[in-house]
């Protein structure tokens, strides 16, 4: 008893050093390896794939569309991506006789890099919007559904007919896992009608299922 | 002159009179609150941070307006082709589809990996082509499946293409509504 009674009380003061040094080390590694997500007004669930190839994000042309097969445009926010931009608002305007402006082709540009879904003719209207109204407005999508109204030929003709059949170095589909698949169908039509045969899905990893022959090869190497 | 400098007796100067006991101060400083900022700033960038970057997956569609003898053509012997439906229904027949449905087959998306195999070992390489049918209920996610199946088995030549009436009414006369429940 009068053991137990005499353990030197010590200070309970703990040494938070070390854990400062492991929190700041976390920390660094998380800056370095951020990329702010872009910014999208739609949000969209891919489906898995195995295949390991990363989507690059330079002179990229991104049709996405979501669960309810609301389509959306994109461009990169880069020289290349810009570019087309501006030539696809520049060319729909002529075509379509929507009269844009310039503040409005800049606009397109803007929105573009998060996606505009929005029917041609109501194209003019959704691009005077500001910054705060274009974030917080429901955008229909890009009619596709309808085979003589599809008019995400109008906008990939446009970009087309601007770059003089230069296409975008990744043509990506963005894809919901619930959308039905009309309006995929819908979607490639529109390419393939525009000559764009080959262009990549946006896919998150999964991983090769063992024993099948795709795992066989990549275990042989 | 060395011995003047050198040597401070014992405790040192600070003995000396008129030179006040300097009480040492603790040089331990807390470090709680730069631990809370730090792990403040971590959640923050785990939130922003985006892993996982998305893949790309590689698609080449076929020119439909290519001409007739240009065409691949399928031989029907080596031919499967799966029908996808809606809430992830998956049937399949080999070869041509009997007048009465007799070789239409209803499975999942695991058990189809098998057939797959077991038709591409038994079918002449040449021969053999996948032909995937997607009826308007089913989803992206599903084809895609498919077509991430295709590169999983290595099957090299598969084409997506639209279902028939009559396949859409055989797979309404499983799932039990009428016309493929459109």
């Amino acid at each position: 008893m009068s053991k137990l009674n005499k353990i030197a009380r010590k200070s309970t003061w703990v040494d938070m050093t070390a854990f400062v040094d492991v929190a700041f080390l976390i920390l660094s590694f998380f800056m370095l390896a951020t990329k702010f997500k872009p910014p999208e007004v739609v949000k969209i669930e891919n489906p898995k794939s195995v295949s390991s190839e990363n989507v690059k994000d330079k002179d990229v042309l991104k049709v996405s569309f979501d669960k309810d097969g609301r389509v959306f445009i994109s461009f990169s926010n880069d020289k290349d991506g810009k570019e087309k931009a501006q030539l696809t608002a520049e060319v729909l305007s002529r075509q379509k006789g929507l009269g844009l402006t310039p503040t409005e082709i800049s606009n397109f540009i803007k929105f573009s890099v998060g996606g505009i879904g929005v029917p041609v003719q109501n194209l003019k209207s959704f691009l005077a919007f500001s910054d705060d109204e274009y974030k917080s407005f429901q955008q229909p999508g890009i009619p596709v559904s309808d085979t003589l109204n599809n008019q995400l030929n109008d906008y990939l003709g446009a970009m087309l007919t601007g770059t003089g059949g230069r296409r975008p170095a990744n043509v990506m589909l963005n894809g919901d896992n619930a959308t039905k698949y009309p309006y995929f169908k819908n979607v490639l039509a529109a390419f393939k009608k525009n000559g764009i045969f080959s262009f990549k899905l946006v896919t998150s990893l999964e991983g090769v299922p063992s024993g099948t022959p795709l795992y066989k090869t990549q275990n042989k190497k | 002159m060395g011995a003047d400098v050198s040597a401070p007796e014992g405790g040192g100067h600070k003995k000396g009179p008129g030179v006040k006991k300097q009480t040492r101060k603790d040089t331990k400083v807390d470090m709680t609150p730069m631990v809370d900022l730090g792990f403040l700033l971590i959640t923050f960038f785990v939130f922003t941070t985006t892993m996982s970057t998305p893949k790309a997956f590689k698609l080449n569609v076929p020119d439909d307006t290519a001409k007739d003898e240009e065409q691949t053509e399928a031989k029907a012997s080596g031919a499967f082709t799966v029908l996808l439906s809606k809430e992830n229904h998956v049937y399949f027949y080999e070869g041509q589809l009997d007048a009465e449905g007799k070789n239409f087959k209803s499975s999942n998306f695991k058990e189809i990996r098998a057939e797959l195999l077991r038709k591409k070992a038994n079918t002449p390489e040449k021969d053999f082509v996948v032909i995937i049918k997607p009826n308007e209920q089913a989803s992206y996610k599903n084809v895609v499946d498919m077509l991430d199946e295709m590169q999983i088995l290595e099957i090299k030549r598969y084409a997506v293409v639209d279902i028939a009436e009559g396949e859409n009414a055989l797979i309404g006369v499983t799932e039990g509504t009428p016309a493929g429940g459109k």
